[in-house]
C-alpha cells in the first residue's frame, strides 16, 4: 500500500475515506465513526434513505483492505458511472442538490441523527436525479445543540442560488472558487439591496454576516431544541423551493435552434445522417460537446446508457436538465462546460478535485457545429481543437465541420480577419487525420456543411 | 477587510445566527397563527351572518 491510501478528495473527515481498490471505490469507516454507523443503520436511517433512493447503496465487506489500525468496517458503495462537481451544475441542479440535503436532513432527525456536514460535493447525479454519497455524514442527534452544518449548507448552496436569482449570473461558477462555498461575506457584498426586503435574505445572509463572527456566540450557552431545527430547516426549503433562474435575458445560444433559420429542415435533415452514422447500440460513455438544449444528446441517450451533454452556456443546460427531469428518468448528465476553459485540477494539493480532461474521456463523442465557434470567435488553431478532442475522444468522434462560405461562419468572421488559417475542409481532414482516420463523409443537403464519423487511430 | 476568527469552529460561528432565526420563525409562526385565528373569527362571523339572512 502507498504511503496516501485515501482519494485525494477525501481527507476532512476522521470518521473514514474514500479509497481506490482493483479499479473499484470503498468507503473505510474508522474507529472513531463505530458508535455513529451502528446507529445509523440499527436507527432504520440506512433502510430509509436507501429505500427511497436518496442515498448511495452499499455492501457491508468485513475485510480491512488498507491494513489501518483504525480500522472499523468497509463498505462496497455502488459506483456512480460520472464525478461532476456542483461548479460545473446548472441553476436546477444545485437547487435540486440542495433540496435533496434538507430532505434527508428531515429523515435523519426523525431518526435521531443529523447531517454533519452539508457541502454539495456530497451530491452526485444518477439517472436525472441528486443522490447524496457521503454515508459517513450522520451523527447522533443532540437536541440541545443547533445544526452544525448550518453555515456550510448556506455557503455551499443557499448563497449562489441566491446570487444567481437576484443578479441573473452563473453563481455556481464561483464554487470552484470557493470549494468550501461562497463565504457570507462575499455573498452580502455581491446581492442586491433590494434582496434585504426579503426575510430570508436578511436572516440567512445579512444576520449572519453580522453576528456570524461575533465572539458574543461563545458565550452563549441557550439550549436549542428540535422545534427550532425542523422550523429552521423548513424554512431554508420553503427559501430555496422560491428561488427560480430568470431566463427572461438572453444568453448566448438560449433558443438557438427555435429562432436560426437553418433550424427545421436543417435539424431534421442533420437528424437522419447523424441516426445513419450511429450504431444502433453504443457501448461506452457518450458525450455531446457544445450540446445546447441537447436535440442531439436525447437521440445518443435513445442509444446508449450515459451521455455527458455539456455546453458553457448554463441557461441551455438548465433547460435540458428541467426537461430530462419531467420524465422522471434520464440517462443524460447535463453540465456547464466551457471547453476553451474546461474545470482544471483544484483544491488541496491540486488533487482534491479533478480537472475534466481526466474524467471525462469517452468512448464516443459528438461535436455538431462546435469546430467554427471554437476557431473563428475563440481563435483556438484547428489543430488544437484536433488535439482537445483526441484526449478526450478513446473510440469514436461524430464532428461536422462548418465551412467558411456557410452563413454562421460568415456571422462569426464578419468583423474580424485576424482569425487561423487556413479554415477549411483539407486544413480539417488533415489535422484531425493526424488522430483519426475518416470513416465516413456525409454532406449535409441544403447546406456547404459536412458531417464526418471518424475513428481513434 | 472584516476580521475572520479562524479559530472559531465553524459550527459555533453559526449557533448565534440560528437562535436569532428560530426566534424570529417563532415569532412569524406566532402571528401568522394569530392572524389566521383573527380572520377565521371574522370569516366565521360573515358566514353565520350569511347563513342567518337564508334563515
Amino acid at each position: 500500500m502507498p504511503e496516501q491510501i485515501h482519494h485525494p478528495a477525501s481527507y476532512k473527515d476522521p470518521s473514514g475515506f474514500i479509497f481506490s481498490y482493483n479499479g473499484k471505490y470503498y468507503r473505510q469507516i474508522n474507529l472513531a465513526y463505530k458508535e455513529d454507523y451502528e446507529l445509523f443503520i440499527s436507527s432504520g436511517l440506512y433502510s430509509k434513505l436507501k429505500e427511497e433512493n436518496l442515498l448511495i447503496a452499499h455492501e457491508e465487506i468485513n475485510k480491512n483492505l488498507t491494513g489501518s489500525q483504525n480500522w472499523y468496517s468497509t463498505l462496497l458503495p455502488r459506483q456512480i458511472s460520472f464525478i461532476s462537481y456542483p461548479y460545473e451544475w446548472c441553476f436546477d441542479q444545485l437547487k435540486d442538490a440542495a433540496l435533496l440535503t434538507l430532505k434527508i436532513m428531515k429523515v435523519s432527525i426523525n431518526h435521531g441523527m443529523i447531517l454533519k456536514d452539508a457541502t454539495g460535493f456530497n451530491v452526485q447525479f444518477e439517472a436525472g436525479k441528486p443522490i447524496f454519497i457521503d454515508t459517513l455524514s450522520f451523527e447522533k442527534y443532540d437536541e440541545k445543540k443547533p445544526w452544525i452544518a448550518y453555515r456550510q449548507f448556506c455557503e455551499s448552496f443557499l448563497f449562489p442560488l441566491l446570487i444567481e436569482h437576484y443578479r441573473e449570473i452563473d453563481a455556481q461558477k464561483l464554487l470552484s472558487i470557493f470549494l468550501d462555498g461562497i463565504p457570507v461575506g462575499v455573498t452580502s457584498k455581491l446581492l442586491p439591496g433590494k434582496s434585504k426586503t426579503s426575510l430570508s435574505v436578511w436572516l440567512h445572509v445579512f444576520l449572519q454576516n453580522r453576528v456570524g463572527n461575533s465572539q458574543s456566540q461563545q458565550k452563549n450557552h441557550v439550549a436549542f431544541s428540535k422545534t427550532k431545527l425542523i422550523r429552521l430547516i423548513d424554512h431554508l426549503e420553503s427559501t430555496i423551493r422560491r428561488l427560480t433562474l430568470n431566463s427572461s435575458h438572453k444568453s448566448t445560444w438560449n433558443h438557438y435552434y427555435d429562432e436560426t433559420i437553418l433550424s427545421q429542415n436543417y435539424l431534421s435533415v442533420k437528424e437522419n445522417i447523424f441516426r445513419e452514422l450511429l450504431p444502433t447500440k453504443i457501448e461506452g460513455r457518450v458525450m455531446d460537446l457544445g450540446c445546447n438544449d441537447g436535440y442531439f444528446s436525447k437521440i445518443l441517450a435513445e442509444r446508449s446508457d450515459l451521455v455527458i451533454a455539456a455546453d458553457f452556456d448554463s441557461q441551455c443546460i438548465n433547460r435540458l436538465y428541467l426537461s430530462e427531469k419531467s420524465k422522471g428518468h434520464s440517462n443524460i448528465l447535463p453540465l456547464c462546460i466551457d471547453l476553451t476553459n474546461p474545470p482544471p485540477s483544484t483544491g488541496f494539493r491540486n488533487a482534491e478535485r479533478q480537472s475534466f480532461a481526466t474524467r471525462a474521456q469517452s468512448e464516443w463523442i459528438a461535436a455538431l457545429a462546435l469546430v467554427h465557434h471554437l476557431v473563428l470567435s475563440k481563435n483556438i488553431p484547428l489543430g488544437d481543437v484536433a488535439m482537445q478532442l483526441a484526449d478526450l475522444c478513446s473510440n469514436m468522434l461524430i464532428i461536422e465541420f462548418v465551412p467558411l462560405e456557410d452563413e454562421k461562419s460568415q456571422q462569426l468572421i464578419r468583423l474580424k480577419t485576424n482569425y487561423h488559417k487556413p479554415y477549411d475542409v483539407p486544413a480539417f481532414e488533415s489535422f484531425f487525420g493526424q488522430y483519426f482516420d475518416i470513416v465516413e463523409r456525409k454532406p449535409v443537403p441544403g447546406t456547404e456543411r459536412l458531417l464526418y464519423c471518424m475513428k481513434k487511430k | 477587510m472584516k476580521e475572520v476568527l479562524l479559530y472559531i469552529d465553524p459550527g459555533s460561528g453559526s449557533y448565534l445566527v440560528q437562535m436569532i432565526i428560530a426566534g424570529v420563525l417563532a415569532g412569524v409562526f406566532y402571528f401568522k397563527g394569530l392572524w389566521w385565528k383573527i380572520k377565521n373569527f371574522f370569516v366565521r362571523a360573515k358566514k353565520d351572518d350569511a347563513t342567518n339572512g337564508i334563515k
